[in-house]
């Protein structure tokens, strides 16, 4: 009974620490921005504070069924696939059902809160949503590739599709994957620049061209689900990330350590770089990310 | 109460006579026939159900050959998709249809191609499989030309393929009837080892090439997009949906009943037809992308959906394969659902064009969740159906050694997010159109099919084990061992690669219940309900007539960075040989040329050329 | 009066003779009496055919006893055919009852009498000079039938068959005199007995002229360009003639000869080849065809290129499967000439294009065009998929599998210009209704043809166990000496 309190425990404090990470993140991210920018930036909690006041707002305006489920969507498959995602490598605590789903299932979960938010999206009516929507799916095709590349290689070389079997392999041979496979890891780091949103990616979100793109006509609660759904989502991805190519974390500092440097290579790269137009983006993941995860995957196969 | 017995040969009579009648009663009671047609689907689906699986056989002799029917359980897998598919479809078309001119010949077209699809399915025999075959060919045909007004060519583009089909599959028959003296299936699967090599090889091409044209395998498939487009969309969802599956049930029968025995050459023959498989899947996504035409659409998409199944038989692991008949049993429902969605749209605005329907979410809710759940399940996003398919299908593929196909697969699976999302935003989303304002949602018995199919796609992705127990079946009868799997949990042969499904139900089940009640209840009475026309535009708001939904050249970027890879390249070269051969024939004139003189001369030319060859050819000189 | 195979000669050609002299009297009866003599005939041949099918029947005429006096012989496979003939002409008839309205009317039934003389003639004589005699009968009604329209273009028709006929007539009549100095007889089963006697070199030189002579009237490639237009201009029952019975009866003749003669490997491996190119090069001459009787005839000459293939192949299943695909040539053809020639006549056009729309216009003509055009692509359940069926099986059991995929080749080209008409009869067009409708007599002549496609598609064995008989008297040149004989 106990263990079974203690997991009912789990699943609530998990996506409140994820949050809490996904937040914070996002302020230090606008602090850095700013001050590389040379300005004086917001507060580290300034995200915290604008959910806080979407949250409390009294009005939101809904244009209809898809909208209003559409955040649903997202924060549902954020949780979710928090939920399958062991986010510390011994810590039963944390582990939730990731027992329960393995790799390419936790693939398509993801997947699942990007299609609500589409179909929310293009329920508004707004034509900058849609466009942006179109270049997200686009852009996705374009990283999709070699990152797929990359994880088929690690399956084939540990012989397992388990984010569990992964951390195992990095446990055994302690030494992680990024120096075991390195082109994989790198075709994947390179993936995650794209999945991240970061310029030079951030063609679907582009202020200054389509208005935010599928945000932009979400607002009040709407908005303020999607933006938890987002924080936790950043968590989710990060923690996979230090889990498949970085060994993992045993305890929370370790974790937020790693996540953090991991998360600074799109934020830093975004920072320094223009934006891609998307066909450019999806040229860019077709060339050397391409490359490298084929030469990972021969490498293992030869 | 007669009890009648249920047995094959009274279904085809069901069912047959079934059409001949509904024919009649059209010609002497009109609004009639749609309800007999109905009465006859039901009766047929029923009896299919309750067929007994094993003992039914029946046997007969017809025109000096021993022929055979019967039940079996791979053949009952494809008989409840059929049986299943034929009834929604029948229901659905009685609305639908309804008006429409020369109702009497949809129907009887519509009874006859279900009950030749059941024809298929029980026959013991590779004659009476192919005159079935023949049958569902040109009862399909009349439908695909049945609402031709101008272009005749897309019903010869597809009979022409068909019989180019039908015919390799005849040649590859004859060989096995002369080789084993019969043509029952059982007979030639166990005299096929006696067929010389060179035989064994092309025996096998041709039945899976045949067996192929109809799956829509590329570079066979050109006929599917302009056929399902030009068959009313009632009839293209039982054309996508079973029809085309006829091809998947005759590949998996060539596969582990006969290619298999070729020990030496099985592995090519699995490595080819699964590369051909991953292409299918891969380019039919890409030009899913770029139609505009929403049915059009859904053609490439079948097109695709069949490849990833020719790839999983083609793999040939048992996990591999029960991905395969999963997703064919899948792919009958989404299928159905999508091109039934699409014709509830067409039905009620009288649009396919995707760059002008709109906004009908409002109108037609329950078509739209129709859709929407239909294109979870393509997608393969749990926790529908389409999910547990696809999975099994990766693991399998990783699992054996298919490691670039895996990637194809992927890519394509990727790639298909586009058009899928594409296909529901325009016909649904986006802002409400002037023109459709009155448009209503589609009567009740178009939408029974629609719903309850897509309550089993939604059954399937939480306890797939009811579909699967069938499967395991089936898979029995090829003689391939089952994978593990439980009533919800599915299992990889790697450890710990499992997906318990009923977690991920019951967690996504939850989560999406409090948001919704999270978001519903909070501020219910300060929300805001406004039209889709009010935005933020830059303080502009668009006026009434004014539509600013994005639709046209929805993927522009995407098709610049794709270059000329999604160019229908292989129509042309199949245009390009059909001219060739129309203007070989055009020189035949030359020969035939009217004159009687030329004539003449050809009579004493030939006697000479005997004259002359004799001896070579007769042997005897003068 | 019991029925004797002289009857099927004798009725029909004093039939002939009869029709111009009822003709003065009254023109209704000119019309009934072919149907008359046909139904007797068909009537007759129902009670001969199962004697005919056990042991062949010799007829003398004249009272000398063979080798010297004239003889019919009426074994299986002349049974068969001549059945098939009579039956078929009684068809014919009905549908000709209405559809022939052109006078001179007794001429063309007098004609039309001579050719059912002459094709049964053919198939029935056991004397080869007789058979010259028969072919001639035919040729001659053909030609005039040809030109019966009294046009340009039939005119030109009939001259062209009548060229090319006349070629046919001298290099058959060479080959009877070859065959007749080296032997003395002209009985065929005698000839066939002392056929050692010839020297190989006439022999050699006798099957070249055999080849040409009757492969004229077996319309083999290249010696049939006369045939698409005598098919073509001819009213459309005589098409059907054409295609149902004088051909079956060339071929028929043509065949026996080279069974009994000259039934070399190299002879039949030269017939099967001819027989394929004869079906590849006629089918693919079909395919840009504009009118549609035209079309049909070129589909004549490609089924009867596959007849004669299979028969080149010489085993019984081959040949079995070759009557067998005649017979339903025979039908199917006809029932194709009936539709298409109430087309033409609806549409005002022999051109393919015009029947545009007629689907809806005139429905059941259109449904039999459509049903015939199923059944001669060899779809299934219509009769001509178990002929195709039973063709490819006798190639692919000789190991032939290029010569099947040829043929299914051919059959692919057949099936886009039949469906090429389908599609244009179904496409929605606004056309005026034409008042005029398809008689009748025509229908029945149709819905006769249409039943026997179905039933035999679904059935095949009532007629499949005839087959086997007819093919064994065709290969056993032993038994026909014998026989023949005495």
């Amino acid at each position: 009974m106990d263990s079974f309190w203690m997991k009912i425990l789990g699943f609530v404090i998990t996506p409140l620490v994820a949050f809490a990470v996904g937040v914070t993140y996002g302020g230090i991210v606008r602090k850095i921005t700013a001050r590389i920018q040379n300005r004086v930036g917001p507060p580290i909690y300034q995200n915290l504070l604008d959910i806080t006041k979407l949250y409390s707002k009294k009005t939101a305006v809904n244009h209809g069924v898809m909208q209003h489920l559409g955040p649903v969507f997202a924060i549902t498959a954020s949780v979710t696939s928090l939920f399958f995602v062991p986010v510390l490598r011994d810590s039963s605590f944390w582990f939730n059902l990731s027992f329960d789903g393995d790799l390419i299932f936790l693939l398509y979960m993801m997947v699942f809160g990007s299609l609500g938010m589409a179909l929310g999206a293009g329920q508004t009516g707004n034509p900058n949503s849609a466009i942006g929507v179109s270049r997200g799916l686009a852009l996705m095709v374009g990283y999709e590739i070699p990152f797929v590349l990359s994880l088929v290689a690690l399956m084939i070389q540990f012989q397992t599709t388990s984010i569990h079997g992964l951390l195992a392999v990095q446990d055994t041979f302690s030494s992680w994957i990024i120096f075991q496979s390195p082109f994989a890891t790198i075709a994947g780091i390179l993936a995650f620049l794209g999945m991240m949103h970061y310029a030079p990616f951030d063609v679907p979100f582009a202020p200054a061209e389509v208005a935010s793109g599928p945000a932009s006509e979400f607002g009040g609660k709407y908005l303020a689900l999607m933006m938890t759904s987002g924080s936790i989502f950043t968590f989710v991805k990060l923690v996979l990330f230090v889990n498949i190519y970085f060994g993992g974390a045993e305890d929370l500092l370790t974790l937020i350590l790693k996540t953090f440097i991991l998360y600074m290579i799109p934020v830093l790269t975004g920072i320094v770089n223009p934006r891609y137009r998307t066909e450019q983006a999806i040229q860019f993941f077709w060339k050397w990310p391409t490359v490298f995860g084929i030469i990972a995957i021969l490498i293992v196969v030869l | 109460m007669v009890e009648i017995m249920i047995s094959i040969p009274v279904i085809f009579v069901t069912i047959f006579v079934g059409a001949i009648l509904t024919y009649l009663i059209k010609l002497i009671m009109p609004k009639v026939e749609a309800y007999f047609a109905l009465l006859v689907s039901a009766a047929t689906s029923y009896m299919a159900f309750a067929l007994p699986k094993t003992e039914s056989i029946y046997k007969f002799n017809l025109g000096s050959f021993n022929l055979m029917w019967g039940n079996n359980e791979y053949s009952h897998l494809f008989a409840m998709l059929v049986a299943v598919l034929g009834f929604f479809v029948v229901l659905y078309s009685m609305d639908f249809m309804a008006g429409k001119v020369n109702l009497g010949f949809y129907y009887f077209n519509l009874l006859v191609s279900i009950g030749s699809m059941l024809g298929i399915v029980y026959s013991q025999d590779f004659l009476s499989l192919f005159i079935f075959w023949e049958i569902m060919t040109w009862s399909s045909f009349m439908l695909v030309i049945y609402a031709q007004d101008e272009k005749f060519s897309v019903g010869i583009k597809y009979f022409v393929f068909s019989a180019i089909g039908a015919y390799l599959l005849l040649t590859a028959l004859v060989i096995l009837y002369t080789n084993s003296g019969s043509f029952l299936l059982e007979d030639n699967i166990n005299n096929f080892i006696y067929l010389s090599s060179q035989n064994q090889i092309l025996v096998i091409i041709f039945l899976i090439i045949g067996f192929g044209v109809k799956a829509a395998m590329m570079p066979f498939h050109v006929w599917a997009p302009d056929a399902y487009k030009a068959a009313p969309s009632s009839f293209t969802a039982l054309f996508s949906g079973a029809l085309s599956k006829m091809g998947i049930f005759g590949i998996g029968l060539v596969l582990f009943k006969f290619a298999i025995q070729n020990t030496d050459y099985f592995t090519y023959f699995q490595f080819a037809l699964a590369w051909l498989g991953g292409i299918t899947a891969l380019l039919s996504t890409f030009y899913a992308v770029f139609q505009t035409d929403a049915k059009k659409l859904l053609a490439y998409s079948s097109i695709g959906q069949l490849g990833y199944i020719i790839v999983g038989l083609a793999v040939g692991t048992p996990l591999s394969i029960m991905s395969a008949l999963l997703l064919t049993i899948l792919h009958g429902a989404f299928k159905a659902m999508l091109f039934m969605s699409a014709g509830a749209v067409y039905y009620r605005t009288g649009l396919l064009d995707m760059n002008e329907t709109r906004g009908l979410i409002r109108k037609m809710p329950l078509t739209f969740l129709t859709a929407l759940m239909g294109i979870i399940t393509v997608a393969g996003v749990p926790p529908l159906g389409g999910f547990v398919s696809k999975w099994m299908l990766y693991e399998a593929l990783i699992q054996s050694n298919y490691y670039f196909l895996v990637i194809i697969i992927f890519v394509a699976s990727t790639a298909a997010f586009l058009y899928l999302y594409r296909f529901i935003f325009s016909l649904f989303l986006g802002q409400e159109e002037k023109e459709f304002e009155n448009v209503k949602e589609v009567p009740i018995k178009m939408i029974i099919p629609m719903l309850l199919l897509a309550g089993f796609t939604l059954a399937v992705g939480v306890v797939p084990g009811f579909v699967l127990e069938q499967i395991s079946k089936a898979m029995g009868y090829l003689g391939i061992q089952t994978p593990n799997w439980e009533n919800s949990v599915l299992f990889s042969n790697w450890e710990n690669s499992s997906v318990n499904l009923m977690s991920v139900a019951t967690s996504i089940g939850i989560l999406f219940v409090l948001g919704a009640i999270f978001l519903t209840i909070k501020n219910y009475r300060s929300t805001r309900y406004v039209t889709t026309k009010d935005i933020h535009t830059s303080g502009e708001v668009p006026t009434e007539n004014e539509n600013l939904t994005f639709a046209v050249n929805f993927y522009q970027p995407f098709e610049r960075s794709l270059g000329s890879v999604i160019k229908p390249s292989i129509d042309r070269i199949f245009n390009l040989i059909g001219k060739n051969i129309e203007s070989a024939a055009d020189y035949l004139r030359y020969i035939y040329t009217g004159n009687g003189q030329t004539y003449a001369m050809y009579v004493i030319l030939f006697f000479v050329v005997l004259i002359l060859f004799a001896d070579l050819m007769f042997g005897f000189k003068f | 009066m019991e029925f004797s195979p002289v009857h099927y000669i004798a009725v029909p050609l004093f039939a002939a003779f009869l029709i111009p002299l009822v003709g003065k009297v009254s023109k209704e009866l000119v019309k009934l009496i072919p149907g008359l003599v046909l139904l007797y005939l068909s009537y007759g041949s129902i009670m001969l055919f199962p004697k005919g099918m056990e042991n062949p029947i010799i007829e003398i005429i004249a009272g000398f006893k063979p080798p010297f006096g004239i003889a019919l012989y009426y074994g299986a496979t002349a049974a068969f055919l001549v059945t098939l003939v009579t039956l078929l002409g009684f068809v014919i008839w009905l549908y000709s009852y209405k559809f022939i309205i052109r006078e001179p009317i007794e001429k063309y039934y007098m004609l039309f009498m001579l050719l059912i003389t002459g094709a049964t003639g053919i198939m029935l004589t056991g004397d080869i000079f007789n058979l010259f005699v028969f072919l001639e009968i035919t040729a001659i009604a053909s030609y005039s039938l040809t030109a019966f329209l009294r046009d340009k273009d039939s005119a030109e028709a009939a001259f062209k068959y009548l060229l090319i006929g006349s070629f046919s007539s001298a290099f058959f009549l060479l080959t009877v005199m070859i065959l007749y100095t080296y032997t003395g007889t002209l009985n065929l089963a005698d000839l066939a007995s002392k056929a050692d006697m010839i020297p190989a070199n006439a022999k050699g030189f006798a099957l070249l002229l055999v080849i040409v002579g009757m492969g004229i009237e077996a319309e083999i490639f290249p010696l049939n360009g006369w045939a698409p237009d005598a098919y073509s201009q001819a009213p459309s029952p005589i098409g059907a003639v054409f295609a149902g019975i004088v051909v079956k009866a060339a071929v028929y003749a043509f065949i026996r000869i080279i069974f009994l003669f000259f039934k070399t490997p190299e002879v039949l491996h030269f017939i099967v080849i001819i027989g394929l190119i004869t079906l590849i090069i006629a089918e693919m001459a079909a395919l840009r065809q504009h009118q549609i009787k035209r079309m049909l005839a070129f589909s004549s000459l490609g089924q009867m290129g596959l007849v004669i293939l299979a028969l080149g192949i010489g085993t019984t299943e081959s040949t079995s499967a070759a009557l067998f695909q005649m017979f339903n040539h025979a039908v199917i053809k006809a029932m194709l000439f009936f539709a298409a020639g109430y087309l033409v006549f609806h549409s005002g056009s022999k051109l393919i294009d015009s029947v545009t729309g007629l689907g809806y216009d005139k429905p059941i003509t259109s449904f039999f065009f459509s049903l015939g055009a199923l059944a001669i692509i060899g779809l299934p359940p219509f009769s001509g998929f178990w002929s195709k069926l039973n063709v490819l099986i006798s190639i692919a059991s000789e190991g032939e599998i290029l010569i099947i995929v040829l043929i299914l080749a051919a059959s692919v080209v057949e099936a886009v210009y039949y469906l090429r008409i389908i599609g244009k009869l179904y496409t929605r067009k606004e056309i005026d209704s034409n008042p005029r409708r398809t008689p009748i007599s025509g229908l029945l002549a149709m819905g006769i043809l249409a039943i026997v496609i179905i039933v035999i598609g679904i059935y095949p064995d009532v007629l499949t166990q005839w087959l086997q008989p007819a093919a064994e008297n065709l290969l056993n040149s032993e038994e026909y000496i014998q026989t023949g004989l005495f």
